[in-house]
């Protein structure tokens, strides 16, 4: 009778988990570049019952846990903002930029530059080139970047461009098995990283979050709904365990 | 219940965008000003179940982790520094820059403010002024008996003088550059202030090496899109009553839970 109890925690403990991964995307349904994470599960079976010591009829008592948090790397939608130095990719690359001397990755094309004419992230980070650090000198204006990345400004009095670096994006084989670092970067850890050919580059865009608000909507209340369902039934259960103790404990004057 | 925090990290992070909206909107009709917008991260994440561990004795390794995240928090209110359009006036003293540069002001305190609000005035000594009363640079001061005052695409100030048939140069307004106009920090009264990451100011000549050129009778506009500022304030409150969706659901579920064993 207990098996049952445990089998409702169980799902209990991975709702209030999915309901942990919901919230973390509401809350960032405005974070540029944001990509939605979304929970799975997988039943575990308890393979040493005491049970199975009966001959017969009993089963495995199977369990439900998480198996992972999967990512939706689909694109987010683009917003116009006419800032040159905000860029935002189609397709599957990400930006590479160096964070603390390592190498980290990120959707948010809302740039900036540094005092010194770097190419930073909000952040403050170094966003690379094919060759580096993309820098600008100090009379560069009419900053332009073409869809391959490549970054061209007139400088001072020139009637001609000059290049100042090619943006770097690369892809991965997985883009799953990329890790949230939290700051909208991910770390590669053992995953491959390749230069991208495919993905193109919009200069004067940012890309939002692609969370899916009335999805997310949705499985809230059904996680909120299964989770209260189980609540009803472990009630059940008790109930149904103190009016057993009750009657046959009465014991007849 | 991690649920709760999060969505209380994305209501506080909406309120925040809101406040950031309403005064690009309450700055709709100032002149020079530059609108925000509000930049968001998420949070760091918990990594319950970590990918690319090894799950099994044979070697399989999981091909996703279980990844909990912690919510959002504000990365900056970075400003967009997009030219604003220009607007007549007529004025001789009203000056827009189109282009790069920010007209330079000498501060009572003797440091110096930069501003792209040109609308500027003559001030009893009949120094070139701007609305604070604070003189631009550098300091252009106009004879009582002047007339005609032209600025031309360089910022040269000429006055006819009476019992002159020429015109007669004055000065010329300077206007000056950062590398990083974006970095500068606002401190009210249209103008800004050097920062570290803004780096050093560069003084110029108008219509020159990059600089922007003067127009005289002009005034720049705020560069704020009240359409694009109003679907903003729309998404910003949708999310907001989003996150509030989420708390109360969790308190639904905790509700349940606490209500199991009376």
């Amino acid at each position: 009778m207990q098996n049952a109890l445990l089998i409702g925690l169980s799902r209990q403990m991975t709702l209030e988990r999915q309901m942990d991964v919901i919230a973390n995307n509401v809350a960032n349904a405005n974070t540029n570049g944001f990509k939605a994470d979304h929970s799975l599960f997988e039943e575990y079976l308890n393979s040493n019952a005491h049970e199975d010591n009966f001959v017969g009829s009993d089963r495995r008592v199977s369990y439900v846990q998480d198996r992972g948090t999967y990512r939706d790397v689909g694109q987010g939608p683009m917003e116009a903002t006419n800032n040159p130095l905000d860029m935002a990719i189609s397709g599957n690359a990400f930006f590479a930029v160096q964070v603390n001397g390592a190498e980290r990755y990120t959707r948010d094309g809302k740039f900036a530059l540094s005092s010194t004419g770097q190419l930073i992230t909000s952040d403050g980070n170094l966003v690379l080139g094919t060759s580096g650090p993309i820098v600008f000198q100090p009379t560069d204006h009419d900053i332009n970047v073409a869809p391959d990345g490549t970054v061209t400004v007139l400088e001072g009095t020139a009637k001609t461009d000059s290049i100042r670096g090619k943006i770097r994006m690369v892809t991965f084989d997985d883009p799953a098995k990329l890790t949230k670092l939290g700051a909208n970067l991910y770390g590669a850890g053992s995953a491959n990283q390749q230069a991208d050919a495919k993905s193109t580059l919009q200069q004067g865009y940012i890309e939002k979050s692609n969370v899916n608000s009335v999805g997310e909507m949705s499985r809230m209340v059904e996680v909120m709904r299964s989770y209260t369902a189980i609540a009803n039934l472990l009630q059940q259960q008790s109930d149904l365990h103190k009016s057993a103790i009750e009657k046959l404990a009465d014991v007849p004057a | 219940m991690q649920a709760l925090h999060t969505a209380a990290t994305g209501m506080a992070a909406q309120e925040l965008n809101v406040q950031v909206i309403s005064n690009n909107i309450a700055n709709l009709r100032t002149t020079g000003f530059k609108k925000q917008t509000a930049a968001f991260q998420d949070l760091i994440y918990e990594h319950i179940r970590r990918v690319g561990a090894q799950a099994s004795d044979q070697g399989t390794i999981l091909p996703v982790g279980v990844d909990i995240g912690g919510g959002v928090k504000t990365v900056g209110t970075p400003r967009s520094m997009t030219q604003g359009t220009l607007s007549q006036t007529g004025n001789d003293l009203d000056l827009a820059i189109s282009g790069e540069g920010f007209f330079k002001i000498l501060m009572p305190d003797g440091t110096f403010q930069y501003t792209r609000d040109g609308t500027f005035q003559m001030d009893n000594q009949g120094r070139v002024v701007t609305a604070g009363g604070n003189p631009v640079q550098p300091t252009i001061t106009i004879p009582n008996n002047a007339s005609g005052i032209t600025v031309n695409e360089q910022g040269q100030v000429s006055v006819t003088l009476p019992g002159s048939s020429s015109n007669t140069v004055l000065g010329q307004i300077g206007v000056t550059r950062f590398i990083n106009k974006a970095g500068l920090q606002p401190v009210g009264s249209n103008q800004f202030i050097e920062t570290t990451s803004s780096g050093t100011p560069q003084d110029g000549i108008a219509n020159s090496e990059g600089y922007g050129k003067i127009t005289q009778g002009s005034l720049e506009q705020a560069n704020v899109d009240v359409v694009s500022e109003m679907s903003d304030l729309i998404a910003a409150q949708r999310a907001y009553e989003m996150n509030a969706k989420v708390i109360s659901a969790a308190d639904q579920m905790m509700q349940s839970t606490t209500a199991l064993f009376r």
